[in-house]
Formats: structure tokens, sequence, C-alpha cells
């Protein structure tokens, strides 16, 4: 057997006393596809840092063909030949796309950046990996997705012998997805060697040759692709019994239009250009899913609902009685939580601690003669913890250190904490491990057996499948149909979805 | 980078309002007022420059007015007390402009205080110190006496314009200052340097987003220091600049300035979040607040409606700001869905 392209030996990572990362061995080879997978707060990211010097290990070693890598100097590193897609979006959102993709690393004529030669090899990136974007646009303007695929390009821009991609399909569509796994194909077949994190199984068997599996900071497992089925790999994430579990959830009763009260109805909801006509009826006690194509518009759809969005046309009746959606706050004292779509930077306070960010939404039940009770607060955030099964479970743990998956958590927990009578959810479980997501589908079934009308807008269809007791299907702002979720097949909605209206 | 529209609202709202001024300030558009304008806030425009780094960084610089009167102190003291001769002064005094910036930087980058809080201090320390090395406290008889070397008092130097140009006889152009010259010379380099360079390039990522920056390779701490050491170089230039013309330094001296160097830059459209911002806008931000200074004084308003005003623009300039946020934010909702145009 050859020297593998990268050698990690003994590395590990601890912050105080946690350790997210226990001393691990992980080898790539060239030409490789290593997926490396594990519940949230595994350590995956952490490992991934480790290996590009955004956090200095607190030990072992890293051989890349042989030479050691300069640990924890993350401008060496990449001139070494490692880049990295990042978890978390790491653009300059007033600068250009073309100046975030070669930050850092713009080619200079006698001291002076040399505009044209920038541009020329920006272009030429974008096509080569048919890219579609404007190397002019400020990426602050970009929506979500096309952000990501600035990242992407970044990455694919240092031409680098290893590419590590941190769960880089979040918020992607099935066929950027595809895309992206024809170019992760392609450089392999050139020898990259690529580490490839993600919580969507169905990507790893696609894409992936071989994969390693963290629990709790440790490697677990180490298997070819094919030689390893995917209740394998769940029950070494998670553990036997709770990947049985997660395979009860998927098929718990479902109740279509719940207990037939109509809690929220929406008639002829529209926005000139966005969004049109959009007529449905939620009811206490059931899940209601919509999914469709990113870009067709659910999210400012029921941001119109909450509030937090303008909408100039047709009305919302909450309990029978017209409302006039025009603010977050309104949206609140009428009983409406919203869970936004993107937890970094509308969701979470990423600077404070867990605590304060879970009761930030429901302050005032603490308050007695203006005065908050700290002792109410702690009891309150400790049954919350222990309900959505924070990992760790520290009220005062900074949010912005826990692991993707536990941020969601508590971004979920901050709205239930409230009770609100209808609670809407904006792709909940994106970046969320097999195990958070059935913990997460068992709290919203619980909320709604409590009698909440819960609406979820997700694209995953697994997720809507699984979970929705009703399924609607938006296509260019406009909502197609609307049925019970009993009885559809994912081939069905795939076919929907993709319908051109 | 901004759109041409954006970039373009903020010399027309000058012009306009320069226009203003000549139409209905009595004396306002004489050559004698232009060359007041000039000599008056070319200094002003250089400390806006350099206080236009740090704010680039998502920092700010509150020291720059303290470190003003340290060099001035320094120059006072090594001419009057020490006879030094001024062309070995003016290195130095420079110098020292930037080893104060310099530990401006340190604290921000080293000790990791927050900019505000660690420019705050210097501040303080270095007032204090104008006042410990104050020549005119040690030795009170120099107190009245000036400057007189021709270094130094060469910056105060005016340029007959209507000569060189060959007009006389023609229109009465103002005289132009040195100081104004050496403003315009300090604008080019670090123009050059901040949209050419790499250099500069590297502090709009860092101002973008520091975390990002500092994956991409880029030394950030290094890069944070350099910045506020030309806060500092710039603080020196203005006060070789500020001495010449009164031919004497005291321990008050820029006290205050730096909160018009920070407006003019804000003005100038360098968004306290970092990232963005051109310095010929701090530039044009200081002479915008300049005139209209000016301008009331000559109209014969109160300084206190004067400063009443001032704030007003630094209220339009940030208006403005956020107004080019939600342009773009229209646009990439423009771009999420087809939003008509
Ligand atoms: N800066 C930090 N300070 C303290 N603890 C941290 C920090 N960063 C990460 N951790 C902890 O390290 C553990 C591993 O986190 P990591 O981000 O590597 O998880 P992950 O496997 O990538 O999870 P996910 O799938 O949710 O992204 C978590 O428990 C997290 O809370
Ligand atoms: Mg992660």
């Amino acid at each position: 057997m050859t020297a593998p392209l990268l050698e990690a030996t003994g590395l590990g990572k601890s912050y105080g006393t946690l350790v997210a990362l226990k001393p691990s061995d992980l080898r790539l080879n060239r030409g490789e596809v290593r997926a490396l997978i594990g519940s949230n707060g595994a350590g995956k990211s952490t490992l991934i840092k480790c290996l590009t010097g955004a956090v200095t290990p607190s030990g072992g070693s890293v051989l890349l063909e042989g030479k050691p890598l300069p640990l924890g100097q993350p401008g060496a590193i990449i001139r070494s030949g490692v880049s990295c897609i990042y978890q978390h979006s790491n653009l300059a959102p007033m600068m250009s796309v073309m100046d975030n993709i070669s930050m850092g690393r713009q080619p200079t004529r006698f001291g002076f950046v040399d505009r044209k030669t920038q541009r020329t090899q920006v272009q030429d990136l974008l096509a080569r990996y048919g890219i579609d974007l404007d190397p002019d646009a400020l990426v602050g303007t970009l929506p979500t997705v096309k952000q990501k695929e600035v990242e992407i390009a970044k990455a694919l821009a240092q031409d680098a012998k290893v590419l590590l991609m941190d769960e880089p399909t979040g918020w992607l569509a099935v066929s950027d997805v595809r895309r992206l796994h024809e170019t992760v194909r392609l450089l392999a077949a050139k020898g990259v060697g690529i580490i490839y994190i993600s919580h969507m199984l169905d990507e790893i068997f696609a894409v992936c040759d071989s994969l390693t599996i963290l629990r709790d900071g440790e490697v677990v497992t180490e298997r070819a692709v094919d030689r390893i089925s995917r209740t394998e790999v769940v029950a070494a994430m998670v553990g036997e019994r709770l990947a049985r579990e997660s395979l009860a959830a998927a098929d718990s009763g479902r109740k279509a239009t719940g207990s037939g009260e109509v809690r929220l109805s929406v008639r002829g909801l529209g926005r000139r250009g966005v969004f049109r006509d959009i007529s449905f009826d939620l009811h206490a006690g059931e899940i209601l899913c919509i999914t469709g194509l990113i870009g067709s518009k659910r999210t400012e759809m029921i941001h119109a609902l909450f509030g937090s969005a303008p909408h100039d046309a047709g009305e919302v009746l909450l309990n029978g009685k017209r409302l006039v959606p025009r603010s977050p706050a309104w949206g609140m004292a009428n009983g409406i939580g919203l869970v936004p779509e993107d937890r970094q930077h509308e969701g979470l306070m990423l600077g404070m601690p867990i605590r304060d960010n879970l009761v930030m939404t429901t302050l005032r039940r603490f308050h007695r003669f203006g005065v908050l009770r700290p002792r109410g607060i702690d009891r309150s955030v400790s049954s919350l913890i222990a309900a959505l099964n924070v990992q760790p479970p520290r009220p005062a743990q900074l949010v912005g250190r826990l692991s993707g998956g536990n941020q969601q958590k508590v971004l979920i927990g901050k709205w239930l904490a409230r009770d609100p009578s209808v609670l809407i959810l904006d792709e909940p479980t994106v970046g969320v491990d097999v195990g958070a997501k059935a913990e997460i589908y068992a709290l919203l079934r619980a909320a709604r057996d409590r009698g909440m009308a819960v609406l979820v807008v997700s694209s995953d269809l697994e997720e809507v499948t699984t979970l929705a007791d009703r399924i609607g299907v938006m296509n260019r702002g406009r909502l197609l149909s609307l049925r019970p979720a009993a009885g559809i097949t994912r081939p069905e909605l795939v076919a929907e979805i993709g319908a051109d209206a | 980078m901004p759109s041409l529209s954006s970039r373009l609202t903020l010399p027309v709202f000058f012009l306009a309002v320069l226009a203003i001024f000549c139409l209905i300030a009595p004396n306002f558009a004489s050559a004698g007022n232009f060359e007041n304008l000039m000599a008056g806030y070319a200094f002003i425009g250089i400390l806006a420059i350099g206080q236009s780094f740090p704010i680039l960084l998502r920092g700010i610089d509150l020291s720059v007015g303290a470190i003003l009167a340290l060099v001035g102190m320094c120059i006072f003291d090594l001419s009057l007390m020490f006879g030094v001769p001024g062309w070995a002064i003016l290195p130095l005094a420079l110098l020292v402009g930037t080893l104060a910036g310099v530990v401006n930087g340190l604290m921000v980058t080293v000790l990791r205080l927050s900019p505000f809080i660690a420019t705050l201090a210097s501040l303080a320390a270095y007032r204090g110190l104008v006042y410990a090395i104050s020549g005119r406290q040690l030795v009170p008889e120099l107190s009245t006496k000036p400057i007189t070397d021709r270094w130094i008092t060469g910056f105060e130097t005016y340029f007959d314009l209507t000569r060189v140009l060959g007009l006389k006889g023609v229109v009465k152009l103002p005289w132009v200052p040195l100081s104004f010259l050496i403003l315009l010379g300090t604008l080019l380099v670090f123009h050059v340097l901040l949209a050419h360079t790499r250099f500069g390039r590297d502090l709009y990522a860092i101002g973008g987003n520091p975390e990002a920056a500092r994956l991409a390779g880029i030394k950030v701490g290094r890069l944070t220091v350099a910045a506020y050491a030309i806060s500092g170089l710039c603080a020196a230039i203005a006060a070789i600049l500020l001495v010449a013309r009164l031919t004497t330094s005291t321990e008050g001296l820029g006290e205050g300035i730096e909160l018009t160097a920070i407006a003019a830059a804000v003005i100038g459209g360098f968004s306290l979040t970092g990232g963005t911002g051109r310095l010929l806008g701090s530039v044009i931000g200081t002479f915008l607040l300049g005139i209209v200074l000016i301008g009331l004084t000559q109209m014969g308003i109160s300084p206190f409606v004067q400063q009443i005003l001032t704030g007003l623009i630094l209220l339009v300039a940030v208006g403005n700001d956020r107004l080019q946020t939600l342009r773009a934010d229209r646009q990439r909702a423009r771009a999420l869905g087809e939003v008509p145009a």
C-alpha cells in the first residue's frame, strides 16, 4: 500500500474541561472521498478545523504527503494544499464575489493587485465548475444558496490536494447537490483527497468511497461504504436503542386536519411579484408541511404570516378573528411562533449562553414587580435543556460554541417554551443528525398532540413524508396542492414539486 | 464595489451644499474664504483619512486628538527647548505619532481590548503625557516664544494659483495652501494603498469578516496594528501642519477633534460595522462639515445651532448608509425571486 495523502495521528482537541475530540487517527488516500459522520457534537467540525488550522489541536500531528502540516496556521496550511468549505458562512458580505473567492490570494503585479488577472482566474473557475455567479455582485446581496456556492468556489479556487467539506449541501437544492457531487467525483478522479461531512445518508452512499464514524469525539467505525448498511451506520452513530426509536418514530400515527378546529385560516394571501393567492386552513393538532423547490417563496410566505414581512393582498384569520400581521411582536402577542431558517443570523444570539437564548421569548413570565426572578428562569431552563437533550447540558455554555445541531435544538426550544398556539418552522432540521431529528420530530408531535397547530416548511422530502399530517406543495409563489400525507409517496412528491405551474 | 450611483451620492450632495452656501451666505464665494477653508480643514482631512483605517476594521481611534497634541508638544520641545533643527524634528515627529498608533494596535490585538476602550484609555494617557512633557510648564518663559524654524513654519506656505495658471487679470483664484497639497498627496498615497494593493484588500476582508480573513491566511493581528499605526502617522502629519500654522503648540491642542474626524469618515462612507468605505469620501466628508460650519458662521448663526446642524448632517449620512443597505436587501429579494424591478 502506498503512503496516504493525509495522515493524522492522535489528533485531539479539548476546550477547557470539555473534550471535543479525543486523540484520533485518520487516513486519506489520493482520489478517495471519505465521509465523516456522527451525531451533532460528535466532533466532526472540530476534526476538520484542526486540519485547516482554524483551531490549534491540543495534541497530535498531521502528515501531508509525508511532510508535517504546520498545525494552527491557516495561511501556511492553505498554501500547502488543504482547503475547506466550512459549515458556517465564512464570507465578507460587503465584498464582491470575486474578492471573496480570492480572499488573501489576489494576484499582484509590481505590488499592486492585478484586477484583470484576478477576474479571468475567477471567471475560468466558475466556468470550469459550471457555477453561475456574477463576479461583481456583493456577497451580502446574494441569497443564502448562492452564498454557499461562493464558498464552494472559494475552496475550489485553491487547487487543493485535500478538500474538506463540512455539510456543504445544507440549503442546496436537489439539482445543485447533484452538480456538487459531480464536481466531487471529478476532483477525486484527478487525485484530490476529499473529506465529506453530511447528515444525509443518501448523499454519503451516493458519493463517498469510505466512511469514518465519530461518536462522542472518538472514531468508532472505519469502513468502505459498500461494506456497511444504513442501519449499521445509524446504530454506530447513535447507539442501537436510539436507532430503533428513530426508525419507530418514522411511522407514528398521522392526524390529517388534527382536531378539526381551524386555528389559522389564510385567504388569498399575496405579495406583488413574490407569492399570490395562498389559501389554506391550519388546524389545531396537526402538522402541515409545505415543500417545494428552493426559491418557491415558502419562506417569504410564512414571514408574511408572522408579521416579519409585508403582504399586500388577502387576509389571515386566527381562531376566526381577522388579523393584520404587521410585526414579529404582533405575531408573538397573538400566539404565533416562528423558527427562522438561518439560525446563525436570524435565530440565535451566538455570543450569549444557552440560558439567555432559551428564555429570550418568555422573559415576561419570570417577572415579579418588574424584576426578573433568576430561580424561576433556572428551573425552566434546566427542564427545557433536558427535554431537548442539548449537549452539553450546561445553561452557561455559549450558544456559538455548540455544535450546529445543538444550536438548532436551542432555537426550536426557545419557541416551544412559549407554547404558542401556532408554531411555524422553516427548515427545522438542516444540519441536524438522525438522532436529534427523531428527537425534534418527537417534540413537534408532542406539541401537536397538546393541540398546537404546526406549520413546517421543508425541502427535505424524507422529513416531509415522515412528519407531515398534510402536505402542501409550493411552486413559484403559488400553492399547487394540499392533501393528507397518508399515502403520498416520495416519487409522487418529486414529480409534483418539479412541475411547471 | 458599490454601484456608481451610490458612489456619486456624496460628491453630488457636497456640490449642492457648496452651491447653496455660495448663493445665500455673504462673502462665502470669495477667494479668501476658500483659502481659509482649505488651510483650516486640510489637517482634519488628514486625520479623517487616518481614522478611516481603524473604522474599516470595525474599530475606532479616539486618541487621534491626543496623539496630535503629543506630537505637537514634541515638536515644541525639540525646537524651542533643545534647539533641534527642523529637518531632524520632522521624521521624529512622524515616528512618535506612528509609535503611539502602534501601541493602540497592540492593545487591541495582543491585549484584546475593544478598540473603544483601548483608545479611550490611550486618549487619557497621551493627553496626560502631553502635560508631563510640556515645555510651556517646564520652562515658562518659552510659552510666548514662537517656533521660527523654517523647516517647520515652511509648511504654512501658499501658492498663487492664478499666477501659476497664467490667469492673472482674468479671474482671482484662491491661493492654495501647501497643507492642502499635502492632504491631496496623503489621500493619493493611502488611496492607492487601500484600493490597489493586497494590503488594502486584506484590510477590507478583515473588516468584512475577521474570522474568514484569518482562515484565508491573512495576518489579521499584524494588519490591525498597521491600521492603528497609519492612524497615528496621519495624526502626526496633521500635528506638523497645525503647529506650522500656529507657530506654537499647546497642551489642549486638538481636543475633541477625534469626533470631527470620526464624523467625517462616517459621512464619507466608512460604516462603523466595518468593511466598506473609500478614502476620498472621508476627505469630502471633512470639507462638507467645513463648508457648513464656515458658511453658517458667515450667516451669523450661533455656534450651538451649528453643532446641531453638524449632528443632522451625520444623521443624514448614516441614514443614507441605511438606505443603501435597504436597497441592497431589495436587490437580494429580486435575486431570490422575480420582484418586479
Ligand atoms: N469554541 C468552542 N468552545 C467550547 N466548546 C466547543 C467549541 N467549539 C465546539 N465545541 C464543542 O465541541 C463539541 C464538538 O463540536 P463539533 O462542532 O465538532 O460537532 P459536529 O460533529 O461538527 O456537530 P454538528 O453535526 O452539529 O455540526 C461540541 O460539544 C461543542 O459544543
Ligand atoms: Mg459541525
